[in-house]
């Protein structure tokens, strides 16, 4: 799979995520090089409900830096938004937050 | 192919006669890989990929597969049944509500992480110089593919803007 799997947080973090960093874990999706990137953006605006410019953000972190994270909350929320992703196809995992 | 397009609450698309026969026999393949004997298909990476990890600790792994990966599979079953029912088999029409558009785009999507997979297919890779080759004609339906979810993908979004 494509992407660096550096544990260190990628910069240029939206203000939203910045103000969720406290909570305990979070969802990420990897970047792959299958997956369209309309797509992506789709996808993340259909689970999530991000408007346009939040997906097509997070969408371009994941193909320009490897990953991003999407969601954060409790485990079991983590959990759930990993397996509605993979429904989806896209590459996903649950983690608790660094 | 006439790419999806969007017509009112539905997304619209013809396939040829050829087309409509290759989307089913690739059909085919996903559903042996997803129904396949778990033992016997372990380690497959176009498996792998269908059905991936949801955590790098190995143990917490196995735990969430456990839970989530029959609801995985049966959804995608789910999926497959329902492009199945709304291809037409020797080409046509292809007229789908939101539900079916959906369950169309994650079929597509798996197929085209299946030949992707398969394929080697990395960021790099570009259409193939000889379509006729086998890799050639196989990277041909993996970029056809491409091509019908992209505008279904397009179809879906433009229809989304319209609803604000």
């Amino acid at each position: 799979m494509a992407g660096p799997l550096a544990p260190e947080r990628t910069p240029g973090t939206t203000s939203r995520e910045e103000s969720e960093l406290d909570r305990p874990w979070v969802t990420v999706v990897w970047d792959d090089p299958v997956n369209l990137m309309t797509y992506v953006t789709f996808v993340l605006q259909e689970l999530f409900g991000y408007d346009e410019p939040t997906a097509t953000e997070l969408m371009l972190q994941v193909h320009n830096e490897g990953k991003a994270i999407v969601s954060s909350g409790p485990r079991e929320r983590m959990e759930h938004d990993t397996n509605r992703l993979h429904a989806y196809g896209l590459w996903a995992t649950f983690q608790r937050d660094t | 192919m006439r790419p999806f397009r969007r017509r009112g609450d539905q997304v619209i698309a013809r396939l040829v006669d050829a087309e409509a026969s290759i989307v089913g026999l690739l059909l085919d393949q996903l559903e042996q890989l997803l129904t396949a004997d778990p033992d016997d298909a372990r380690g497959d990476p176009v498996l792998d990929r269908l059905l991936p990890s949801g955590h790098e600790d190995v143990d917490v792994a196995a735990e969430y597969r456990g839970l989530t990966e029959p609801a995985l599979r049966e959804g995608k079953a789910d999926d497959l049944a329902m492009v199945r029912a709304t291809l037409p088999p020797q080409g046509g029409e292809v007229r789908l509500d939101a539900d079916q558009a959906r369950a169309w785009l994650r079929t597509t999507n798996d197929l085209r992480l299946a030949l992707g997979t398969r394929l080697g297919v990395t960021a790099d890779t570009e259409p193939p110089e000889d379509p006729a080759g086998e890799e050639g004609s196989q990277l041909t339906v993996y970029y056809w593919l491409t091509a019908v979810q992209g505008s279904l993908v397009d179809a879906l979004a433009a229809g989304r803007d319209g609803r604000r």
